[in-house]
């Protein structure tokens, strides 16, 4: 019996106006662990594709289901946990790379979950490659570079079922960039951690089994 | 006890002159504004005539209770205002900013009237008309810098505002510092007048009643009071329509609309 997929999307349409459709019938299957490259050019809707997927925005008609699940009968907070989208900019709030962290069990939706402690931030630190960064320094006295995998260790201490990732590296230099890239590549491999990375395409992705997601002309599929 | 001078209808019009010289500047540094002050004057004549009439039949009216229809009618006309201000078509907020300004400066109003004023009834319309328009007029500027606060930090903060929810926050934690900062932005106008009045200013009620002949230390009882109405009734109506308009800036995924 084959594995059902992780996120499964139906007759997906979204229409950011009147009279203007960005995304017409759009059908996709995810499946649990895979490496999925969303590629497609400016303006075709990749970044409003992965928005939906999380309800950043609502579709015009159609449906998002997780494990079979309408995400629309998940509460927002939850599903946004385990559907996590990574903005293209990283984002800091005020106070230390610890606050930083632990931003998510901030929040009610997230107060069940396991907090990491020092020693397991601090392995999480190294696998990032942050393992110079002091805890407690400011956040915003880090390097873009360093902003961005803090992004990415925040999302994943929340263990999501799929990262949303949009251009994380477009705001970084090519030596940050292939960092980036290469610990996202780490956490596919290793931890078996399902991925939508949307990206301009020039980058090199040290992963296997990549699958291409093209957005064009008003539609997504899978190559 | 003297008596309140009279202006006459010349030198009424003479007053119009300070129209001139104010349109004169936006001539001079071409701001553009000569026509909105013209109007601006205009339906400052008309406005305080028809409202000077229509106070006449009231006061003289037996039914008490309209005071309350007047009140709710310059409530709606605040709301008309403040609404002109926020630019945003995605958020329906007329109904909730109504209603907080309505609740707390009636509320307010009626403390002044009836307990400290001690006016029988509290709802008298000698009493509460113009308790409560100086209540509506003053705090309505504190809603209106509240609410624009708060569209303008919800447009310009909403990266930060997504990924708070990207990370599980509810619209509540994902803008609750943005709702704080725009209730605080529309309480600081009620505070300042504090620090300033009788030291910087003289508020225009106590002026009016010094110059109707009233004793200066009796006139100052009734501008604290109202000084500290306006600072309260303030601090309720932005803090009720900040929360109930900033519910509105998300919808049913709790995304943010604005």
């Amino acid at each position: 019996m084959l594995d059902q997929p992780i996120l499964s999307v139906r007759a997906l349409s979204y229409a950011p106006s009147e009279g203007e459709t960005l995304l017409r019938d759009v059908n996709l299957d995810i499946e649990a662990g895979g490496f999925y490259v969303v590629k497609g050019p400016s303006g075709a809707g990749k970044s409003t594709l992965l928005r939906l997927l999380c309800r950043l925005i609502l579709p015009s008609s159609g449906a998002v289901l997780l494990r079979g699940r309408p995400v629309n009968r998940i509460p927002a907070p939850e599903l946004r946990s385990k559907v996590l989208y990574l903005h293209q900019s990283p984002l800091m709030v005020e106070g230390g790379v610890e606050d930083n962290i632990l931003l998510p069990f901030t929040f009610k939706a997230n107060a069940a979950l396991e907090r990491p402690g020092r020693e397991r931030l601090l392995e999480l630190m190294r696998e990032l490659r942050l393992d110079g960064v002091d805890l407690d320094r400011p956040a915003d006295k880090l390097s873009v570079g360093q902003k961005q995998r803090v992004c990415l260790l925040r999302a994943l201490v929340l263990s999501p079922d799929i990262l949303l990732l949009d251009e994380p590296t477009s705001a970084l230099d090519q030596d940050n960039a292939a960092v980036v890239l290469d610990r996202i590549a780490w956490l596919h491999r290793e931890k078996g951690q399902t991925i939508l990375l949307v990206t301009h395409g020039t980058q090199v992705i040290p992963v296997d089994n990549l699958r291409t997601l093209s957005v064009r002309n008003g539609t997504a599929r899978i190559e | 006890m003297t008596h309140l001078q009279n202006i006459g209808t010349l030198q009424l019009f003479i007053g119009l002159g300070f129209i001139f010289l104010a349109q004169g500047c936006s001539i001079l540094f071409r701001l553009g504004l000569a026509r909105d002050l013209a109007v601006g004057a205009i339906r400052t004549f008309a406005q305080l005539f028809i409202m000077g009439y229509a106070l006449t039949y009231i006061f003289a009216c037996p039914v008490k209770l309209v005071s309350l229809l007047v009140f709710s009618f310059m409530v709606a006309a605040a709301t008309h205002i403040v609404g002109s201000r926020i630019k945003t078509k995605a958020v329906r907020f007329r109904l909730p900013v109504f209603f907080s300004m309505f609740a707390p400066y009636l509320l307010v109003a009626a403390m002044v009237t009836g307990v400290i004023i001690q006016a029988k009834p509290w709802y008298d319309p000698m009493y509460l008309i113009p308790i409560g328009g100086m209540v509506v007029g003053n705090s309505m500027s504190s809603l209106a810098v509240a609410l624009e606060r708060l569209m303008a930090d919800l447009r310009s903060k909403r990266e930060m505002v997504e990924m708070r929810l990207c990370l599980g926050a509810t619209d509540w934690e994902a803008s609750r510092d943005l709702a704080s900062d725009a209730i605080k932005a529309g309480m600081i106008p009620s505070i300042n007048a504090m620090m300033g009045v009788g030291v910087v200013f003289l508020p225009g009620m106590m002026t009016g009643q010094i110059l109707a002949g009233a004793d200066p230390l009796a006139s100052i009882r009734y501008q604290i009071v109202v000084m500290l109405m306006l600072a309260a009734s303030a601090a309720l109506s932005t803090s009720a329509a900040v929360l109930l308009v900033r519910k509105r800036c998300f919808g049913r995924a709790q995304q943010p609309l604005v």
